[in-house]
Formats: C-alpha cells, sequence, structure tokens
C-alpha cells in the first residue's frame, strides 16, 4: 500500500484525488490512456476503455508502462484481473497491420498468425481481401482500406495503418503571425497530428480549434477540403483563415446550399454534402474534384453517418478532425477511431482556463415556480406536450428581465429551443432574434453587431449551439433546450467561453451561465441531467429560487 | 516401482535397478519396503506382484502408471526386439512411439494380422506383422496391444522416461513479492466485496432455486450482472458463500424455494474484512464443489447449475491442499512460470498421487484459477497471509496489517457524488448506503445522491435536519450547494401525497350532521375521523357501521365505486343442501373381493418369476466368479447393474474379460457393441 493519489477499481474506473501532490504527476501519467469521464472539483473521474488503450498503443505506450504507471501511483491493491485486462488489450492492437507492398499494393499483414486465420473466417471481412499472398500476408482491395479497418475494430483486432499517405496537390499555405501568436498547445496539437499521420484533436469550446486546423494544413502545404457544419460556421472560418495565414479569399471556396465554389481550400458544410436526390449523393463528386492533401471535419462529434461512409474512401488522405468531445450521442466513438484516427491530442478544459485560454465561468440554474392554474393545465396535458408547457411558462420572462436588469451593460444571449417562445421573448426584451428562419445575411449582420457591441441583447435559436465566434458574450440565460441534451450544454456554455480583451486594471472576465427552468416539472428533470454534465467538467453551479434573483 | 514390477512381471532385483530410472539404493529400499508391506513376493522363480495389483493399478490413465503393458507369456529378447525395430520404416517407428506414449494399446481396425513383413502396406501391418503389436487376446478382439518387452526397449530399457526418485520440477519465474500481494490482496477484497454485495441484493430479492436446489441459469446471468464479473466468476464465489454457509434456501411466500442469505451472514458481515476473507477462504479450500464446471454439459447433455448438490468431486480438497502446498514451497521471489508453471504443477502433483483419477489435471488447473480469483494466490504465488492459511494457521492478523485502514470521511461533489477514498467504517457506511446510490465500487466507494434515495431515507425515518448534520460531519469538505438544495427540495415535496387505511368513509354534503355524529358520545368505538368538511372516515368495516349508524337514528345509504347510491332489499341467507354420502353394503362387498384378487395376482407373478429365473449369483463376491465362469464358458449371462442416474437396469451380455475392476461385455443382441460395467455396479448375474 502506498499513498499515491489514485485508487484504481474493479469496474475499471480510476479515481484521481486531484488535491494530493502527485496529482498532477499522475494525471500527466494516465491521460494518454485513460478517458476522463468526469472531473468535479475533489475526485476525477478516469476510465479504461479498449478505445482509450489503442488509442495508447497507437501513441506508442505499451501495456507494461500502463501496467506499471497503475501500481505506482495507485493507493490500494490493484485487482490482478484488472491488470491482466489491460495487457490483453493493448496486446490486441497492431497485431494486424496495413501495409504498402512493393508489388501488390495494399496488404493486410501479421506477425500472428492465429490472429491473421481468425480475422479470415471472419463474416465480416468477406469480400475485403483479395488473394492470400503467403502464410503472414493477405492483399486488400484498396478501396475497402476504410471498411476493413472498421471492421477488423469491431471484431477486436484493431489494425495499424502503415500504408502511408498520397501527398494531393501542392499548395501553399503559411500562418501569418503579425499580431498574435500560435498558443502552445495549438502548436503541440498540431504537431503531434502530423506525427501521428491522421487524428482527432480534442480541445474544449473556444480553445481556438480553428487554429489548429489551420497549423495543419500549414504543415501538409497541400489543397485542402475542410466539412464543417453549416454556412455561418463556413463563413467564419473562411474569415480566420484569410486572416491568420497567407491565403487570400480567392483561394478559398464556399460549397454550400447557396454557393458551390471548388477552390485550393475549400470549405463544404455537412447538409450539402449528406444532401440525396433520388437515391444518389449528387455532391459526392466534391471529394474527387482535386487531388486533396488533407481533409479537415470540424466539430467530428457530429459526423454525420453518410460521411462516414464517404470517408472510409478517403483512407488515403491525410485526415484531421477536431472536437470538444470523444463522446457521440450515438455511441458511434469506434468509428471515429477507425475512419478519422486515433486521439492525437487532448487537453482538459480546466487546464486551458487555468492557462487564461478560455473564461471562467459561473453557472446558476434559476427554478420558477409555475402558478397554480399553469401547473393544472401541466398536469393534465398530454406527455409530448409537457416539456413545451414547462419550459415556455410566460413566469420566466420576469426572471429572464432581472437577470438582464443585474448584468446591464454586459453583452447578453438569450438561447431557447421553442421559436415561438424565442419571438415573444424579443418582443417583450425589445431585441433581435435569430432562429432558423433568419436569412444567413441578416444572421451575419446580427452577430457582427453583437460582436462590435452596437447589440447588447440577442435571443437566439439553436441555430447558435455550434461554431459561431462570440468572443464577446458574457452572460448566456438559457431558457429552453434540446430535452436533457449534454452536448448541448457544452456547446452553448462553450460560447462563453471565449475569453473578451482584458479590462483595463487586466482582470478576467468571468462569464455567467444561466438556466431557468420550472420546478417540479420535467424542464426541472432535464435541466438536473445538463447540469450534472456541468459539474463533472468541474463548473461548480448553484441552484437559486426565482424570487432570490434581484436586480 | 511396483508399476515396473507389474510391467516385468516375475524378475530379479537386479533386473529392477535397471528397469526404473532412479538411483539403486532408492529401488532397493523401496523393494525392500514392498517386501515388508506384501505387496511384493518371492515366488522359487523371482519376485512377483501380488496378484491382483495390475488390476488395481489400471484405475489411473490408460494402461498402468506408466503406460506400459506386462511382459508377453514369450517375451522376446532385448537385442532382438532392437533389431525389429531398427528394420522399421520411418512411420511405422512414429506410429509405435505414438501408441507407447498414448498406453500402449490401438484399435485394429482393418489392420490384418497374421502376414509376412513384406506384404505389410501400412504402418501398422508391419508392427504387427513384426510382432511389435500384438492382438491383445481373445477376449479383446479389435485390440492391439505394445507387449511390455517392446515398450521397455522403446523408452531405452527403462519403464518411464523421467526418474521416479525425484519428482518433477515446477516451472517458476521470478516475481516480485509487492506485486504478488497487491494482486492477492485485489482479488481479496473484491472477491469479499462481492460475496457481500451479491448477498445483500439477495437478501432484499431472493434468487428462485431450481427443484434441485441448483440455481438457474438466468440467475447467475443476473448476479454475473450486478457484479459487473463473468458468470465463472460468479458461480465461484456463489459456491464459496454457500459452502461458507452464508447462503442457504428457504420458502418464500409462494412456497416456492428461493436462495436467501442465512443469519451466519449477519454475523459476518460486522467482522473485519481480513475475517471475512478468512471464513470464506477456509470455507474454499475444505470444500468438495466444483464452480468451474457450471455451464459446461454434463454426461446427460445439460448445462451444469450452480449450486446443484452433484456438483462436487471428492479430490477437489486435496487436490486444492496439494496444489496450493506446491505453491507455498516456492521460494521467495518465485512464482509458477504463466505458461509452463501449470503443466509442470499437474506433473509434479501426479507424481506425488500417481493413482488419482484422470480429472486431475482439470481439477489442479480449476483449484489454480479459483484461488487466484479469491486472493488465495496472485500471480502464481502465495502472498504471507495465504501460507498461513494454507499451514492451518489463521491469516487474519497477517492480512489485517495489508489491508489500508478504514477511512472515516467522504467527499462530496457538486456532482452529487460522494467518494469514499477507501474502505469505510462500517457504520458510517451503512448510513451512507441509506442515503445513496452505490454506483461504483473497488477499494474506494463512489455513491450517488438522487431525489429518489435521499427520499427513501426519509421513508426510513431520516429528517431533512439529520440529513444535513450527517452529510457536514461525514463530508471532508464543504458539502456542495446543488446538494443541500436538492435535500431541501426532496424534504419540501415528501409528504404531500398522505395514504392512511380506513375501512369506510361517511360522506355528507351537511357539515353540521357530521359534526354531530363525531361528538355523539355513541360513535366512540367507530374509530371516526375527520380528514374533510364533508368527509369521515371510520375504521369499522361497512357492515358493522350501517346497522350502527341506523341504531343512532341516522338514514345512511350505500354509495358504490362509481359514487353511485345502491338501496336494494338485503339478501336472505341460505345453505348449500348437503349431499348424502357414505358406501353402501354392495360397493364394499365389491371392494374387498378386488383387492383379495389383487394380492393373489401379484403372490402369483412373484412365484412365477422366481420359478422362471434360476437363482443364481447375487451378492458382489459370487458375481465375480459367475463372471469370471460365463468368460470361460463364452456364454451369454442377464447382469443387474447401477447406471449413472442410479437406476438398475438388467441386460443380456456376453462377458469378455474383468479387468480393472471393470467388466468389459458384448452386448448379446449385437456382438459388436462392447461396454465396460464397472464390477461394483453389478448386482446380480444369473443365466440368461
Amino acid at each position: 500500500m502506498t499513498d499515491g493519489p489514485l485508487i484504481v477499481q474493479s469496474d475499471k474506473s480510476l479515481l484521481l484525488e486531484v488535491d494530493h501532490p502527485q496529482a498532477a504527476d499522475c494525471r500527466k501519467a494516465i491521460a494518454p490512456f485513460a478517458e476522463l469521464e468526469r472531473s468535479p472539483e475533489h475526485i476525477h473521474t478516469y476510465r479504461l476503455t479498449p478505445l482509450g488503450l489503442w488509442n495508447a498503443r497507437a501513441a506508442g505506450h505499451d501495456a507494461e508502462q500502463v501496467v506499471d504507471t497503475l501500481l505506482t501511483f495507485s493507493r490500494y491493491p490493484v485487482p490482478h484481473a484488472l491488470l491482466v485486462d489491460v495487457a490483453e488489450t493493448m496486446a490486441r492492437y497492431g497485431r494486424l497491420r496495413l501495409e504498402k507492398h512493393p508489388n501488390h499494393g495494399l496488404v493486410l499483414a501479421s506477425t500472428d498468425r492465429p490472429v491473421l486465420e481468425e480475422v479470415l473466417r471472419a463474416k465480416r471481412v468477406q469480400g475485403m481481401l483479395g488473394a492470400r499472398l503467403d502464410d503472414d500476408t493477405v492483399a486488400v482491395h484498396p478501396s475497402e482500406r476504410g471498411n476493413l479497418k472498421q471492421a477488423l475494430l469491431k471484431l477486436g483486432w484493431p489494425a495499424e495503418d502503415f500504408a502511408g499517405y498520397v501527398d494531393g496537390e501542392a499548395h501553399a499555405i503559411d500562418l501569418v503571425q503579425d499580431d498574435w501568436e500560435l498558443r502552445g498547445y495549438q502548436a503541440e496539437a498540431a504537431e503531434s497530428f502530423w506525427h501521428g499521420g491522421s487524428g482527432v484533436v480534442v480541445l474544449p469550446c473556444g480553445a481556438g480549434k480553428t487554429l489548429v486546423g489551420a497549423a495543419a494544413m500549414a504543415h501538409a502545404q497541400a489543397t485542402t477540403l475542410i466539412l464543417v457544419t453549416n454556412t455561418v460556421s463556413a463563413r467564419q472560418w473562411k474569415d480566420e483563415l484569410v486572416k491568420r495565414t497567407s491565403l487570400t479569399a480567392d483561394e478559398i471556396g464556399e460549397y454550400s446550399g447557396s454557393v458551390k465554389e471548388i477552390r485550393p481550400v475549400t470549405i463544404a458544410t455537412y447538409q450539402v454534402v449528406t444532401t440525396k436526390r433520388k437515391g444518389v449523393y449528387p455532391h459526392l463528386e466534391l471529394f474527387d474534384a482535386r487531388d486533396w492533401g488533407l481533409i479537415v471535419y470540424d466539430e467530428v462529434h457530429l459526423l454525420p453517418a453518410p460521411i462516414f461512409r464517404m470517408t472510409a474512401d478517403l483512407q488515403a488522405r491525410r485526415r484531421i478532425g477536431l472536437t470538444a468531445t470523444l463522446v457521440r450521442e450515438d455511441g458511434r466513438e469506434g468509428d471515429v477511431f477507425s475512419l478519422i484516427g486515433p486521439k492525437r491530442y487532448d487537453a482538459p478544459w480546466k487546464d486551458i482556463e487555468a492557462q487564461g485560454w478560455i473564461a471562467p465561468a459561473d453557472c446558476v440554474e434559476v427554478r420558477v415556480t409555475l402558478p397554480e392554474s399553469a401547473r393544472l393545465v401541466y398536469a393534465t396535458a398530454e406527455a409530448e406536450e409537457r416539456y413545451r408547457l414547462a419550459a415556455c411558462t410566460p413566469e420566466k420572462l420576469g426572471v429572464v428581465r432581472r437577470i438582464i436588469d443585474r448584468h446591464a451593460g454586459q453583452p447578453t444571449l438569450v438561447i431557447g429551443q421553442y421559436i415561438e417562445q424565442l419571438h415573444e421573448l424579443a418582443d417583450r426584451l425589445d431585441a433581435p432574434v435569430i432562429t432558423g428562419e433568419t436569412t444567413v445575411k441578416e444572421r451575419q449582420r446580427l452577430f457582427d453587431g453583437f460582436r462590435s457591441g452596437e447589440i447588447g441583447l440577442l435571443v437566439v435559436s439553436k441555430v447558435a449551439n455550434f461554431s459561431i465566434d462570440l468572443p464577446s458574450a458574457e452572460v448566456a440565460i438559457q431558457v429552453s433546450g434540446s430535452f436533457g441534451s449534454r452536448q448541448e450544454e457544452a456547446q452553448r456554455l462553450g460560447r462563453l467561453l471565449r475569453p473578451g480583451a482584458p479590462g483595463p486594471d487586466g482582470e478576467r472576465k468571468v462569464a455567467h451561465f444561466y438556466t431557468v427552468v420550472s420546478r417540479d416539472t420535467v424542464d426541472a428533470d432535464f435541466a438536473q441531467n445538463r447540469q450534472r454534465f456541468l459539474a463533472e467538467q468541474g463548473y461548480a453551479y448553484r441552484i437559486v429560487d426565482a424570487e432570490d434573483i434581484h436586480s | 516401482m511396483l508399476d515396473a514390477l507389474v510391467v516385468a512381471g516375475q524378475t530379479t532385483d537386479e533386473e529392477l535397478r535397471s528397469l526404473v530410472t532412479a538411483d539403486p539404493a532408492y529401488v532397493d529400499a523401496t523393494v525392500a519396503r514392498l517386501r515388508g508391506l506384501a505387496l511384493a513376493w518371492d515366488s522359487p522363480e523371482g519376485l512377483r506382484p501380488l496378484s491382483g495389483i495390475a488390476d488395481v493399478l489400471a484405475a489411473g490413465p490408460p494402461g498402468y502408471v506408466s503406460g506400459l503393458r506386462s511382459r508377453s507369456s514369450r517375451p522376446l529378447d532385448a537385442d532382438e526386439v532392437r533389431e525389429r525395430l531398427d528394420a522399421l520404416g520411418p512411420g511405422a517407428r512414429r506410429l509405435l512411439d505414438h501408441v507407447v506414449d498414448e498406453g500402449g494399446q490401438a484399435k485394429a481396425g482393418s489392420t490384418r494380422i497374421g502376414i509376412d513383413p513384406d506384404a505389410a502396406e501400412t504402418p501398422a501391418e508391419e508392427l504387427v506383422a513384426r510382432r511389435l503389436l500384438v492382438p491383445a487376446g481373445s477376449t479383446q478382439p479389435g485390440l492391439l496391444v505394445v507387449p511390455g518387452e517392446v515398450g521397455l526397449v522403446v523408452r531405452g530399457g527403462r519403464t518411464t522416461a523421467a526418474p521416479v526418485d525425484r519428482p518433477p520440477e515446477l516451472a517458476t519465474e521470478p516475481a516480485m513479492p509487492r506485486l504478488v500481494t497487491n494482486a492477492a490482496l485485489g482479488s481479496a477484497t473484491d472477491a469479499v466485496r462481492r460475496v457481500e454485495l451479491l448477498l445483500d441484493r439477495w437478501g432484499h430479492q431472493p434468487a428462485g432455486a431450481l427443484r434441485s436446489t441448483g440455481l438457474p441459469a438466468r440467475e447467475l446471468k443476473a448476479a454475473a450482472g450486478h457484479l459487473g464479473v463473468g458468470e465463472a466468476a460468479a458461480s465461484l464465489l456463489i459456491e464459496v458463500a454457500a459452502a461458507a454457509g452464508l447462503l442457504a434456501t428457504r420458502a418464500d411466500a409462494g412456497g416456492s424455494s428461493v436462495w436467501v442469505p442465512t443469519d451466519a451472514y449477519d454475523e459476518w458481515r460486522v467482522g473485519s474484512l481480513a475475517q471475512r476473507w478468512t471464513a470464506l477462504a477456509r470455507a474454499w479450500l475444505a470444500s468438495p464443489r466444483l464452480p468451474s464446471l457450471v455451464g459446461e454439459r454434463g454426461p446427460d447433455g445439460k448445462a451444469w447449475n450452480a449450486l446443484t448438490p452433484e456438483l462436487a468431486a471428492s479430490g477437489m480438497p486435496e487436490a486444492k491442499a496439494m496444489a496450493l502446498a506446491e505453491l507455498a514451497d516456492l521460494p521467495d521471489g518465485q512464482a509458477l512460470a504463466s505458461g509452463t508453471g501449470l503443466p509442470s504443477l499437474v506433473g509434479r502433483v501426479t507424481w506425488m498421487r500417481p493413482r488419482r483419477p484422470r480429472t486431475r489435471p482439470d481439477l489442479v488447473a480449476w483449484a489454480l484459477t479459483e484461488a487466484a480469483a479469491l486472493g488465495v494466490s496472485g500471480g502464481g504465488a502465495l502472498p504471507s497471509y495465504a501460507r498461513l492459511l494454507v499451514a492451518g494457521g489463521d491469516p487474519t492478523p497477517a492480512l489485517d496489517e495489508l489491508l489500508p485502514p478504514p477511512v472515516d470521511h467522504v467527499l462530496i461533489q457538486a456532482d452529487l457524488t460522494a467518494v469514499a477514498p477507501g474502505p469505510l467504517e462500517s457504520a458510517l457506511e451503512r448510513r451512507l448506503q441509506q442515503l445513496a446510490d452505490l454506483e461504483s465500487h473497488g477499494s474506494a466507494t463512489v455513491y450517488r445522491f438522487t431525489r429518489d434515495s435521499l427520499r427513501g431515507a426519509l421513508d426510513i425515518g431520516w429528517s431533512g435536519a439529520e440529513i444535513h448534520a450527517f452529510l457536514a460531519s461525514a463530508s471532508r469538505t464543504e458539502v456542495p450547494q446543488p446538494l443541500s438544495y436538492l435535500v431541501d427540495d426532496t424534504v419540501r415535496s415528501f409528504g404531500r401525497l398522505r395514504v392512511g387505511f380506513a375501512a369506510a368513509f361517511i360522506r355528507s354534503e351537511d357539515e353540521a350532521a357530521l359534526v354531530e355524529l363525531l361528538r355523539h358520545p355513541k360513535s366512540e368505538s367507530l374509530g371516526l375521523q375527520r380528514i374533510a368538511p364533508t368527509v369521515v372516515v371510520a375504521s369499522t368495516p361497512v357492515d358493522v357501521l350501517l346497522p350502527r349508524l341506523r341504531e343512532l337514528g341516522l338514514a345512511p345509504v350505500i354509495e358504490g365505486v362509481d359514487g353511485v347510491v345502491r338501496v336494494g332489499a338485503t339478501e336472505e341467507l341460505r345453505a348449500r343442501t348437503p349431499r348424502p354420502h357414505g358406501s353402501t353394503r354392495g360397493a364394499g362387498d365389491a371392494r374387498r373381493a378386488a383387492q383379495v384378487s389383487v394380492a393373489v395376482r401379484a403372490l402369483r407373478e412373484g412365484d412365477a418369476v422366481a420359478t422362471s429365473r434360476p437363482a443364481s449369483a447375487s451378492s458382489p463376491a459370487s458375481a465375480l466368479s459367475a463372471l469370471r465362469e460365463a468368460i470361460e464358458l463364452g456364454v451369454v449371462v442377464r447382469i443387474a447393474f447401477t447406471d449413472n442416474h442410479g437406476v438398475i437396469t438388467e441386460r443380456d451380455v456376453r462377458p469378455a474379460s474383468v479387468e480393472g475392476g471393470q467388466l468389459s461385455a458384448y452386448d448379446a443382441d449385437d456382438p459388436d457393441v462392447d461396454r465396460r460395467y464397472p464390477i461394483h455396479r453389478i448386482s446380480r448375474v444369473s443365466p440368461a
């Protein structure tokens, strides 16, 4: 028994005591192979998963190191079965390798013949493999490189891909660091990605993922295809690239619902790529339009299923995924691992906050009490109507108004799910509103106004959840959401966390994140789910009654 | 040694020394001992084993202990054999080596017998032609055996390839004692905690039992899921808990049999971790149960269930004791090698007890797996405390010292979890369990507070203030605001609905009338209570209440569940006319006559059976001689034997041989079917 900071549980979770003197060393040691599950104030929970262990193998760690780390830092005896399991799981990675053979092209090779035999007999890989070249090698149809990797992961024998990448069409891209500088972690992230070949970079919202993308492009020096979530985000990427790199506006094309340009650097939206007409994807040609040297996936955790299928055919091109979280609500983390690549870089939210790159946040849940009459209506409503009824109660207006008054002079966002509710709030608060119906041009104008400070209060729907840079926002008031989505909570908080310019005395911005919910309804239940997510991310939050909010 | 004697048939001391792979002095000493035990004797022709020993020895793996057979009656000279061996083709030589290693016998199949070596077409025919493989004899047609003298030459003139005077060495590898202790402690803590977790659950939701008292596969699956372990690990824990007397069956409310913790469990759970582990480990050590077989198919093709009474082997405790004793004898810093260690351990144990049954390798392997799972061993070696256990001592104090001391606080966090960074003091643990749900367990425990868990606490009598005070005292850090809020919120909504007992209610729009009723001196015994201005409940049932109210001069009517008033004539009570029963005289006579005729028929049938089957061997001893006689005469006999299910079956067979306590015989109907019957199971032999 030692007095280490780590407790290894038999259910494969690792508990790290943060106040322990060795905590920082321990975190550094276990971060490569354990997934951070939650990080509330005292004890952080990590979990050992096959994907996490394989990520570590991909990064060059071996089982002995992992076991040694666990034993070194563990306070109590480590269950033997767990260590055996770690070693066995890690040994599964890399038994199979995808390689380029001088005569036969792409081959699947193994040093462990029984594994190869087992895999060859699996139904899942039927049709992906060609002729058996010798005892340890079998030819692979080049078009099946991605599908094969996916299938092998599902069989539990993930293959290491040494087959290399095409260079793509060369195109000069340089970072222009005149009045700014690439932050340390951004440079590190781009560096680790480049050495790893392909993979995913995990950085919290507001940590400047766009710049990591730009730095990766500067490494590749080649034509690049960037896939983003929506048009507004595409425009932001474009502005940022023009500002931060040697690229000019003419070299960057937008490929979206309204414009279809193909330039050396092309930014396409998920939506246009996945549009289906008469059973085919008319915009699939985009992927072959140029000899792309790099493909950037923004918000990998939202990548729609059809793009996975298209990505399976792009395994010879370098791919970088950018995201704030590897957790997918649909559980397809394995596909991200096999098709985009293993995790190449990861920096915990709190670390970056401590470095001052993202703003600290103060989270408050405000509970309003429904009036008696509204409670009766709620009690007799159909189950599917209940959330809307509870979330849209007019009682919330008064609270929202009081919060806005309290933070007078600070740029404020009111975020909601239901359009009617948003319009009503906008009318009463006399503020502009942005929803899905607002034209892109109008949205741009309003966002620009907000950034410049002309507009101090903006009511927005979920269109503002992702990838929209509003560095000036200091207060967000959430009045309704997509039920209990943790995803959404992270994104909405992310809107607030871009650090603004320091104040006159150098004081840092503190973001305020309010959630207004109706007491004793499903609204409060969903809020609890989302709050739990915040708490697990290390954001202490308070719950207050609406009556206690004074302007 | 004895084996060499049997192989040699009749021999001299000198020859024995050359036959046995051992120090000559050892051979002499052993021969002297065998003579002393009267297992070997000096006949005029030379040293012989006691007759019958060959049969007894054959209970082990096929052939005798060394896998060689007795020398044939006209043995070939060793040189002659060597010559013939040299003349063999490579295929035939390989075949011969294989047959010798696998027990010295083979099925003849289509091999032709009695041909010239030059005419041999297959390796087997070549062997037969050169008399290196001979027919086993008329009693076992179709079987070929390697005569003892040939086997001896193949093994270089010795009965065994390995020396017999030294036990085979164990394959070991270095292991750090710290890691051994670490691995074992980890498993030990887990095993104890899981047993407790499972029994706690079964205390609330008992597991159904099969009619055979076994545990249904579905319950095992649920238990494994609950514990977060595989089904094999779960069956081991369940078996150990049962062996330790912590788990037994009882009848549930519905009368069906269920598995629940015993009252010994209450005593067990208050002990320290070390005490609890010692109780489990001792029970395991002495238990003949075979949990490793759970889920495997038994002889009847059905999967074994955990806790099935038959799932035991008398050799298991011995296998455990011997395997662990071997591990205990390993020097510090040495552990059983991970790949080769097990076979070497099996070899060593086999050397010590050569005559144990063929399931031995399985038993030893299971013993090791189970020991590792329970924390008796770790990484192929025994930790210090387990050595004490194996030596019969008390491991509790040693284990206590190794285990982490209990902690007296938890860390409560804003995500509504409480983390106990180590084993909790039991009083604290029990109180925390009332307030929060268990989320993760291991060396530390993670609890989660939810509205439901807190409401559960309020249900069993906690008050809001008590919860706040307890959290503040148990938490080493400040209680997060969201948790305090959750507690208050739960308290606020607690008891918003009230539920009570009432046998009847009285409703009236006339509030004054109700007040009057309540105040009436004669209404006291009715148990009336006013719960709303217009509603009074009564603890008296309606059929009593109604006449009493009428006595008080009121005019109540009955209201149905649908709120409609029921008025109607009261039903007059009637009973059913009893039907005349009892027997008439005629029926009694008929029954008596039937009884007599049944008895007479049974007697006659018995006589008929007795006369039709001549009396014959009905005791085991006479059965054996009757069988020998039948073998000599080559006649068909009818044997009665008890099969594996305890059923006595009769069968007509043509006995072929009696060897090793077994009768081998052919079916009378089908001479190709050759079966073996253990002699002790045959209860009767009679001419067919």
